[in-house]
Order: structure tokens, then sequence, then C-alpha cells
């Protein structure tokens, strides 16, 4: 049998849902027999095969154009979409601007911190233009999963991908692993 | 006899108490119903609708917290209607303002978390974040996080049914809603008394401390039930400490004296106390005092007690002594070595009544209260909360009193001790008079009072924290320092209370100052023992009503401070007295003298 693929990428986030993806241990060892990880922000391939795969991994929060191109071609490529972490599901962290206001957070990171001498915010053509307001992944594209937390606890990662694999849908996460922080 | 209805809850035949709300009755048979704005303490209001059920006959879905049941109703709680009503309504308060958990103070002591995690709340449905709300740091102990806020209402509710305080209320409408201190200005300024009800109704992180704040969840943190010591009412609280450091002090909600409630000086100042606490017993060389060892210290006691006769040794109890330590005084100074100068530093109310005392919840029965020489919102918050509460009800409060009166403002009429009279006029003619009364009492005053004696409740409020045994005891006469060598005092948590404290002592005598604080006498002390505070200590008190409550140890005394009873055993087997001394032990005893 051929194997899953699998695509992961991250947006506005801190690569921390990676790192507990990746905290599943050797059960990747074995996950591994049956799935491909294709592309992923940590692998050479960085962007979802064309020809797709099967499940689409999304992190982080939705705050600039760039993200959602990102986001958009995930979504295209693969046929189940998970959006894991407080970021993908909710706007996480990133969504705190949202508060004050996108020119009023940028001024402060840019010009106004204490260390910063004449400083300038970033407009290069080749960046993202930040958003007015940061959301979840869900606002832009079609999510088929959520996975909160902050980050996921790697047995959610374990436990969804398991249950994805026995074909058993929708995953329903179980309380212990279904949490906020 | 109540009378009981029959009806039927997810299926299962239940009896009910007529007037019950569905709510309280699925409570009590173990059928579990979501709730947000309501809170056991608090009349429901039916706000958050996170209570719904569906019953049979009715077109909408109902809340549970305000409906009341009927004979034969049928009611569903966990129907597909409810459910769905339930998340939805879940999805909208997640929508409004700021619920995004991980950089919360309450993730993990959250009611809104818990119900999302119940109800799988998994990314927000509507658009969120939509409006910023302000956050109010003007208050000295609490923070009040408008974007945290779910408009429950409880704060303000507390504020109002059990503090009676009216502070808080809630100004726009709709989604602009928001709590406020009277009518908007900054909860700092506002006629706040800080009592921090408010912070412990709240089920969200919209009002909590700002010592403790980020310091732990109650899954990482231990909880010990206790008893405030802070004046005579002796309230039930719950302290929460981390790593042998005391977070927060919370009411305990089951406690019979408070029901929950704690004031400013209960839940607030023990925490922000800066006076320099002392951690080594001292002696008094030449001039100079040196740090010693508690062997050495209770030896040069004993040496000093043992080179001096009875008549020459005086003993100085301080307000807040245990009952432990209080036995003790009179064990081993009154009765094994025939002391008879034993004293107290506060003053002793006078007892006025042949009749046994009422408990403070008696308070809100009555139609006519009198408070009389006493000052107890200022002294004793908690009972002013009580007061306060029988006033909105319509009993009619006089105070009787030649100071200023914190509770002057909310008196029908305000009467000096001299013109008594006038209010036991209005007070006869009331149906059911209370009346508490202080040390401040004038002897005339007490004539007056006593022709009540037939129809009044009271309540003698003492001054001193733990007064009431002492007296209990017999360790409020006979104190004469004219002839005494040595003079114990035992001022634990006390201020040192100046002049009128060093009159009570001679000028000669050795002193033994027993205090947790540094502070005059302590820097006039022979001997120093340093004592354990509230958070350090396992003891008893007995409060105004009689009650004998414990006070359990949370953290471990500071440097080699020791409780005060300790100090006093380790004295009695010093001097070969040995007495021991159990928690039940002295219960006994004091009970037994109350009566």
């Amino acid at each position: 049998m051929a194997k899953v693929k699998i695509a992961t990428d991250w947006l506005a986030g801190c690569a921390g849902c990676h790192m507990s993806l990746l905290d599943i241990d050797e059960r990747i060892v074995g996950l591994s027999e049956l799935v491909e990880f294709t592309s992923s922000p940590i692998t050479d391939l960085k962007h979802p095969p064309k020809e797709g795969v099967t499940v689409g991994i999304l992190e982080g929060a939705i705050c600039n154009t760039h993200n959602i191109e990102v986001a958009k071609q995930m979504r295209e490529r693969c046929d189940i979409l998970i959006a894991v972490g407080d970021c993908a599901t909710f706007g996480g962290v990133p969504a705190m601007r949202n508060l004050v206001g996108t020119d009023v957070a940028l001024k402060r990171a840019y010009i106004e911190t204490e260390s910063t001498v004449d400083g300038v915010i970033p407009d290069s053509l080749e960046l993202g233009r930040p958003l007015d307001f940061v959301v979840g992944v869900d606002k832009i594209v079609k999510v088929d999963l959520f996975i909160p937390g902050c980050p996921p606890r790697a047995d959610a990662f374990y436990y969804a991908l398991t249950e994805l694999l026995a074909g058993r849908t929708p995953v329903i996460l179980p309380p212990e692993v279904f949490t906020y922080d | 006899m109540e009378k009981k209805v029959p009806l039927t809850i997810d299926g299962k035949n239940v009896e009910a108490t007529a007037g019950q709300t569905i709510l309280d009755c699925a409570n009590e048979n173990g059928i579990f119903i979501p709730t947000l704005c309501n809170h056991p303490a608090l009349s429901p209001i039916g706000a958050c609708r996170m209570c719904l059920v569906e019953i049979k006959g009715q077109r909408n879905l109902q809340t549970s917290c305000t409906f009341p049941v009927t004979d034969g109703m049928e009611i569903q709680t966990d129907s597909k209607a409810v459910i769905d009503a339930r998340k939805l309504v879940l999805d909208m308060i997640f929508s409004e303002r700021n619920h995004f958990c991980p950089y919360c103070e309450m993730s993990g002591n959250c009611e809104l978390q818990d119900l999302g995690y119940r109800y799988r709340v998994d990314h927000w449905v509507f658009p969120t974040y939509t409006k910023a709300f302000p956050l109010d740091a003007t208050h000295k102990y609490y923070l009040m996080e408008h974007n945290r806020c779910v408009l429950c209402e409880r704060c303000i509710r507390a504020c109002d049914e059990l503090v009676a305080n009216h502070t808080l209320g809630l100004r726009q409408r709709g989604s602009e809603s928001m709590v406020h201190a009277d009518g908007n200005i900054p909860l700092g300024e506002s006629t706040c008394i800080s009592c921090g009800t408010c912070t412990q109704v709240c089920p969200t992180g919209a009002l909590f401390y700002k010592r403790s704040a980020f310091m732990g969840k109650d899954s990482v943190t231990k909880q010990v039930k206790s008893t405030c010591n802070q004046c005579s009412i002796g309230c039930g609280t719950e302290v929460v400490t981390r790593g042998g450091n005391v977070l927060c002090i919370m009411g305990d909600w089951d406690a019979p004296v408070n029901k929950g409630l704690l004031c400013k000086m209960g839940r607030f100042e023990p925490l922000y106390d800066t006076r320099p606490r002392l951690t080594k017993p001292l002696l008094r060389g030449k001039g100079k005092s040196e740090e010693i060892s508690w062997e050495k210290a209770i030896q040069t006691l004993a040496k000093q007690i043992n080179t001096i006769k009875a008549p020459e040794i005086g003993v100085l109890a301080g307000s807040y002594s245990s009952n432990e330590a209080l036995y003790l005084i009179k064990k081993l100074f009154n009765q094994k070595l025939q002391v008879s100068n034993i004293g107290l530093i506060n003053t002793v109310a006078p007892r006025i009544f042949n009749k046994v005392q009422s408990k403070l919840e008696d308070i809100t029965k009555s139609d006519i209260i009198l408070v009389v020489g006493s000052d107890p919102l200022n002294d004793q918050p908690v009972a002013s909360f009580i007061i306060k509460r029988a006033v909105d009800k319509g009993a009619r409060l006089i105070v009787v009193d030649d100071k200023k009166n914190g509770l002057a403002p909310f008196a029908f009429m305000n009467i000096e001790m001299a013109d008594i009279s006038t209010a036991i006029d209005v007070a006869r003619r009331a149906e059911n008079p209370f009346i508490l009364y202080g040390a401040d009492i004038t002897k005339a005053a007490i004539a007056e009072l006593k022709k009540l004696e037939d129809k009044v409740n009271y309540i003698i409020v003492e001054s001193g924290v733990n007064t009431v045994a002492a007296a209990a005891l017999g360790l409020n006469n006979g104190y004469d320092p004219a002839a005494l060598k040595l003079v114990y005092v035992l001022l634990g948590e006390q201020n040192c209370a100046g002049d009128d404290l060093f009159k009570r002592i001679p000028q000669n005598a050795f002193i033994v100052a027993q205090a947790s604080y540094l502070s005059e006498l302590t820097e006039k002390a022979d001997l120093v023992l340093p004592a354990a505070i509230w958070s350090e200590q396992s003891s008893s008190l007995t409060n105004i009503e009689g009650r004998i409550q414990s006070i359990n140890k949370a953290v471990e005394p500071l440097g080699e401070a020791k409780p005060d009873w300790e100090a006093l055993q380790l004295l009695s087997i010093q001097l070969g007295k040995d007495i021991t001394v159990s928690i039940d032990e002295v219960s006994t005893e004091v009970i037994k003298s109350l009566k």
C-alpha cells in the first residue's frame, strides 16, 4: 500500500507546534512506515507537492498576505486540512495585536521600542503585507480538524494521525489532550 | 412541612420542594446542569443562558437557574436542542472580548474555560476581537480586566447582596456593557472597600489579585483551610500557598461565620505587612541585644522566674494570643506558679445581660439594630456587612457612639452615649431589637441597655481578637504592676500599644516579649522570643459568638519563630511543671469556662 502523504507548513507561529509534532519521539519511526512527510519548513522541500497530499497541517495565525497565500496553497493541495495550535485555531498570541490595531503594533515594534534608534517599518515588496486583523486559519480556508493547544500535546498529534490512518472521522480528541494552554 | 412535588428530569423520577428552581432540584439529585452566571451564594438572574433546559409544554428553552419547578414537570437537560443552544451561547460568549486562555491569569481555574472544554470549543465561530476594552489597574489589590469579562454580574451581585456596598454596577447596553464602579470612576478611587468578594466570585480572569497573579493555578498550589486572626469575628479562610509561600487568602464558602466573605484586613493586609519580623530569640546584654538559641532563652527565662517570688511576676496577654497560649498562661503561671498578676493588653467589654448571646447571622432577622460603643465597619468589617445587609432589607440602624463611627452614614439615628435613652425608647417599640456593643460603652449606657433585657438579642463585640477566650479563662482581673520584677508580654502579631503598655510595666522590671514583629517593646525587652504569625502555626481562636475555630499551619515559621503556645510549653518543661496541651484539651477547657 502506498504511504499516506503529509505536508506541513507554518504561518504566523513560533514553530512550537512543529516541535511538539517531533515530540511524538520514537513513535515517528512506526508512523513513517505508514506516512510520508513530503514538505515542511524543516525539510528541503518547502511547498506541498503539486500532485497533492492527503493531510495538510498548518501552524500559526493568518496575519499577512503571505500567510493567506500559504494557507490557500495548502488547502488546494491537501484533502484533509488540520489547523494545529492556538494561533491557527484562535489567532493566538499574534491576535493580541487586534486589541491595539496593526499600525500601532508596527510602530511600537519597529520605531518606539526603547532600544531602537532610527527605526523603520519594513515595507519591501517581497514581504507579505500585514493585515488589519489577525485571524485563525479557518477564516481564510476551510479547516477539517482543529487541534488547539499552546502547543498541542504530542499525543494529540499522534492520536489524530493514527485515527485518520485508521479511517476514523471525525477525530474526537480525548479530553486529556484537548487543551488551550 | 415543606410541600413536595413530583417531576421527571431526563426521564428520572425525582421529588422537588415547591418553589425550588429546576437547577437546585437537579443539583440535589446529582444531575449536572452547566452554569456560568449562577453562583450558590448569589440570587439567580438567568443572564448567561448556559443552564438552558427543555421543559415539555414550554415554547422555548428555559433557564433552569430561575425557573421554578411545578407538579409533574418533564425536563430534558441534555437533549440535542439544549446542547445546540448551549454551544451557540458559548460561541457567542467566546466571540466577545478576549477569551484566549494561554496568557490569562485564570487559565486552569476558569469556569468559562471549563465550559469550553466541555463543549469542545476548538475555534472561534463568530468574529472576535472586534473591540478592545480597558484594563483598570487603579486598585491597590486587584485588577479589573474588562476584556475578560462575560457580564455575568456576579461581582455586582456580590457587592450588592453580600457586602451591601453597592460600588459596582453596569453601564451601557448590549455588547458595549461594562462593569463599573460608582457610575464610571476608576476602581481604585471608588467607594470600594477592598473586601475582594468580587474577585472571589468572578468566573473568569476579569477580576484577579495583583500580588498572586500568574503564580500558579489550583492544580499546582496548596489550599489550607484556616481561620482569620485579624479580628474577633474569626472568618473561615483558605490560605493558598506554593513552595512555602503564601500566595493569597480566599474566604471559605463553607465557613459558618462569614460564609465566604472576607474583608480587606483579612484578605489583603496580612500579605502586604511590611513590619520587620523577629526570627531569633534575643537577649539584652550590656546595652545591646544578641541572638541566642531557644534553649538558652528558655533557660534564662526559667532562671529569672526561679529567682523571684510569685507576686513579683506579671503576665500581659495580647489580643492575638491563641486559646492554647491563654490556657497555658492560666495553667502554668496562675495554677502552678501561683501568679495572680495576669492581665490583658486590650480592654474587655462588660457583660450586661443574663442570657445567651445570639449569632451574627441573627442580625438579619432584626428590625432595629443598636450599635453601642463599637465600630464594626472599621474593626470587624465582616460584621458590618451583615449589618448593612439588614439595613438594605429595611432594618433601622442606630449608632450610639461618642467617637466617629464608620457605620454612622448607614444609620437612621446617630446618638451620643449620654443620650442613649432615646435609642432605648425606639428599640423598646421594635419587635426584634438587636444590640452589638463594645468596650467603649459607658456605665450609664449599660444601665439603660439593661432595660431591654427581656426582648433583646445581643452580641458583645470584643475589640481584641481572642479576648473572648481570655476573659472566659479569667485572665482579665487583678493585674497590678506595682511590685513586679518580671513581666512576660505575649504581644504576638499585635502592634505595640506604646505608652499605654509601658505604663503597665515597671521601669526596672525584666521584660520578656514574645512577639512577631520588631517594635518599641521588643527594643526595650530584656528577652525577646520570636512568635510565629497567622500562616505559620496550628492553634485555635474563640470568636465573639463563642465558636472555637482552628488555625491551620500553611507555611513553615520564618527563621526560628515558634507558635505562642509552643514557647510557653517549652518554659513549662524547663520549670519542671510539664503541662501537656492538645487542642482538644484546650477546647474543652474554654468551652467549660464559657458556660
